[in-house]
Parts: C-alpha cells; sequence; structure tokens
C-alpha cells in the first residue's frame, strides 16, 4: 500500500460532501445530484465518478472487482483495481459472489446480486435527455415537471424509421414511477437486472458531476410502447467457450475473411460455467 | 471553557468510512435497524452515534440546528471543533436538524424540502429516540422487499401524520434519522409509512 495517501485517496472533505450527495441520490431514486467532481489520477472518462463513488464508500474491510465490458482483465478493469490496493490496500476478487462492492463499466454482472452487495457504475453522460436538449436549465425544469414526451417521440421515430425501438444501449428507463433516468451505456439486455434488484446501485459521471442511484428492491421501467414493448437481444448461436444461451455474447472477428465468434462478455460468469461443465 | 474537549474518531478516515457504510445501508434499506457502535465517546446528552453521524456527514458547508435540550455548551463546543458545522438558528436553514422527540415535530414541519429542481437541496433531521420500541409502523417503498415493519419510541401521532405527508411531497421533502444510543434506522422521503391502526 503506498503511503503518503490518505485512505482510499480522497481527502476527508471531498468524501463528506460526495457521502451527502450519495445520501440525497438514494433517497431520491434516479434523481441526478450535482457534486463538487474532483480531478483524479485518471483522465475524464475512464470512470472518474464511478471512482470517487467507490472511494467514498469504500471500508478496509472491503472485497472490490472491477470490470470493464463485463471483462476483469481490460486496461481500465485492471487500473482502477490497482488504484484502490494502492490506496485503500483492499481485497480484490474477480469473483462476482464474493466481491461486497462491484465497480462496472458498461455491464451488470450476469450472476444475480445480493443485498449486502453495492454496484458502482461508472457513467459519462448522465442526463438521458441530454441529446435531445443540450441546455442543462431546460432539462432540470423537464425533470421537475416530469415532463419526459421527447424522450418517447425520440423512441416513436426510432419505430418510424427501423422499423423498431433501434436503441440498444443505454436505454431510458423510469425509476420508481418518477424520474427517467440514463442507466448508462448497458446493453439494453442488461436494464431487467436493474428493477426489483437485490443490491444497491450507484451512479457516478465524474466529468458531468452527477451521482444518481437506485435502491434495493425498486421498480427500474423501461420506457416503450403497448405495441412496441421493451425487449432485449437474443443471439442465435450460444456462447463458444461455454456453450451458454442466457448471457450477453460479445463478437469477436477472427480473420479478415468473415470467420467470427461469440463468447460472454462476463469473463468471471464464463470461467465458471466452463469450470462446471468440465 | 471550563470542561475538556471530547476526541472524535480514532482513525477518522476509516472509521468514518465504517461509519458511512451503516448510515448508506440504513438510508437503502428504510426501517432496517444497524448497529452504530463508534470508538468514541460523545458529551451527553448527544449519543455517540448521533456524534458519528455528525462527524462523518457535517462541515462548513452544512448549517447544523439543533433543538433546546441538545443545545448544551458541551455538546455545541464538540460539534463545532470537530465538524466546523455553523450552528444554526433558524430551522428552515439548516442542513442538518438534531432533535429528540418532542421537538422532532416542529422541526419536521419548518426544515426545508428542496425544490422542484434541486430536491436535493433539503435537510435531513436526526432524531435520537431512547430505544426502537414503541409505535409500530408498516414501510413500503424503495429499498423495501414487500414490506417492512418498524418500531420507534414515543414520536406521537403529529409526527408520523408530518411523515405522511412529507411522503406525499415526494421528489421533494425531508429525509430522517434515528438515532438510538446504539444503533441507527432512516426514513428517507421515498418510503411509504402505515401506521398500525390506520387503514
Amino acid at each position: 500500500m503506498t503511503t503518503g495517501y490518505n485512505f482510499a485517496y480522497l481527502n476527508e472533505q471531498t468524501k463528506r460532501m460526495i457521502r451527502r450527495a450519495l445520501l440525497k441520490a438514494v433517497a431520491i431514486p434516479g434523481y441526478q445530484v450535482p457534486f463538487a467532481s474532483r480531478e483524479m489520477p485518471m483522465p475524464y472518462g475512464w470512470g472518474t465518478g464511478g471512482v470517487q463513488v467507490t472511494a467514498s464508500i469504500l471500508t478496509p474491510q472491503d472485497t472490490l472487482k472491477v470490470i470493464d465490458q463485463g471483462a476483469d482483465d481490460t486496461t481500465n478493469a485492471v487500473s482502477i483495481r490497482k488504484f484502490f490496493v494502492r490506496t485503500a490496500g483492499v481485497a480484490t476478487t474477480e469473483e462476482t459472489e464474493k466481491a461486497s462492492i462491484i465497480q462496472t463499466r458498461h455491464r451488470v454482472p450476469e450472476a444475480a446480486l445480493r443485498e449486502d452487495q453495492i454496484l458502482v457504475y461508472q457513467v459519462p453522460i448522465p442526463e438521458p435527455l441530454r441529446f435531445l436538449e443540450p441546455r442543462e436549465t431546460e432539462t432540470r425544469k423537464m425533470h421537475a415537471l416530469e415532463e419526459y414526451g421527447i424522450m418517447h417521440v425520440k423512441l416513436y421515430e426510432d419505430i418510424a424509421r427501423h422499423g423498431h425501438i433501434a436503441t440498444a444501449y443505454a436505454y431510458p428507463a423510469k425509476v420508481n414511477g418518477r424520474y427517467v433516468f440514463d442507466p448508462s451505456p448497458i446493453p439494453k439486455f442488461d436494464n431487467p437486472k436493474l428493477d426489483d434488484c437485490a443490491a444497491l446501485q450507484l451512479f457516478g459521471a465524474g466529468r458531468e458531476k452527477r451521482i444518481y442511484a437506485v435502491p434495493p428492491y425498486t421498480k427500474v421501467r423501461s420506457l416503450d410502447f403497448e405495441d412496441h414493448p421493451f425487449s432485449v437481444q437474443k443471439w442465435e448461436e450460444p456462447c463458444a467457450l461455454c456453450g451458454s444461451t442466457t448471457t450477453y455474447l460479445d463478437e469477436i472477428i477472427l480473420d479478415d475473411k468473415g470467420k467470427r465468434m461469440f463468447v460472454c462478455s462476463d469473463t468471471d460468469h464464463c470461467r465458471k460455467s466452463q469450470e462446471k461443465a468440465a | 471553557m471550563s470542561t475538556e474537549l471530547l476526541s472524535g474518531f480514532t482513525d477518522h478516515a476509516r472509521s468514518s468510512a465504517e461509519a458511512f457504510r451503516v448510515m448508506l445501508d440504513a438510508m437503502a434499506q428504510p426501517g432496517r435497524i444497524l448497529p452504530l457502535t463508534p470508538d468514541f465517546a460523545a458529551p451527553a446528552p448527544l449519543f455517540a452515534s448521533t456524534a458519528a453521524i455528525c462527524l462523518t456527514l457535517c462541515d462548513y458547508d452544512t448549517p447544523l440546528w439543533l433543538d433546546d435540550s441538545l443545545r448544551e455548551t458541551a455538546v455545541i463546543d464538540y460539534l463545532r471543533f470537530h465538524t466546523g458545522a455553523r450552528i444554526e438558528n433558524d430551522r428552515p436553514q439548516a442542513s442538518f436538524l438534531l432533535c429528540t422527540p418532542a421537538t422532532a415535530a416542529e422541526a419536521l414541519a419548518q426544515a426545508s424540502i428542496g425544490n422542484a429542481e434541486y430536491p436535493d437541496a433539503s435537510a435531513t433531521l436526526i432524531i435520537q429516540v431512547p430505544d426502537f420500541s414503541g409505535d409500530r409502523l408498516t414501510l413500503k417503498g424503495p429499498g423495501i422487499k414487500d414490506e417492512r415493519v418498524f418500531t420507534t419510541a414515543g414520536l406521537g401521532a403529529r409526527f408520523w401524520a408530518l411523515m405522511d405527508e412529507n411522503h406525499q411531497l415526494f421528489p421533494l421533502g425531508r429525509d430522517v434519522y434515528f438515532a438510538a444510543p446504539k444503533e441507527i434506522a432512516a426514513l428517507p422521503r421515498s418510503t411509504q409509512i402505515k401506521r398500525e391502526g390506520q387503514a
């Protein structure tokens, strides 16, 4: 463990400010709480929001798992895990079941989460209405008035143009029947896992300076229409490594002649399935 | 300054992190009573659990209001020294309001509810209760699988009527921590509260 830093890197005043924001975020599910995001020793876009949230909730007894697109061994996941080993001395794991805090970039683990676990999402753009209305003053008013018409227009335009809702990731959902929120760029495949989830889910957007949350057992309903109900991605073939037909698969290009394979994006889940089969 | 100032967390960074996790769990699972036993003693009549909440959350950004029973010199000196928070006399201006069952209803009625665009700009009440027995309540809402039964000591009909109003204001409203000497629980504004015997 590196000395000369406070426990979990951030100073205590910063943690207090983030902790207050986290409690308000939990009390108002889906509402984006502004917070004074700090510069972190990594560039914006590399999970500075998630890192600040994790640093503020981390205790010495925690076991941390970090995933990037479902994988434990990608650059972003490895460096964030190392960061907390060095600054907080916490134990780490690659196994979903053994982790007390899981920081994630763009995936929800396949294994069901428990009440004693916290999932921390790294969020690039927290505002679901941002690409439809660039002015913060306006989107804030729209959330205050629960005016989400333009989001339905956007989904309708998807249907008019493509015949179906073409939004495949960062799929907007309504939390606890009140706030429309952006579940971060997880594939829409993961949206149903957010609904009624046993674990607390925290979202941190560093560059955009917003924190929001979904408490355990909270209703998260993906937006849709009666005649175009929400549906998730399906694959025609099983995972090439573990044979799973129920997980989210990544397409891997094998050569320049069109050969490809589909494998689980959740590396821990895939490895365990293979071990079980062997 | 006649009395000696008591100390706060021995290892602030680690101990306040542990205290915060209890507070976060309490807020995420409304009505669950969780142990919070910090490693220091607070000046009476302030509980160590209440002090732990203040030392973990309060600083120069959060005006703090105390009811008359807690407005002891020793308590004020202690909170001022350890948190740096301004002691506020005006309830609507405070970020955190420390009260006891007798003053909780009035504090709840006057505390800030935030505004439609910033519902987070609202107050948090910390109510010192002797223990978690007494009023029996059934809770529903985010953080609760189906329903949860919660009991807490003598807050009275007016307080619970105001808590119901507080929930109706959602997403506006105040959030409440209950602090017994060694345990805490929370009721955020999102929780629907039904008193025993009510329809």
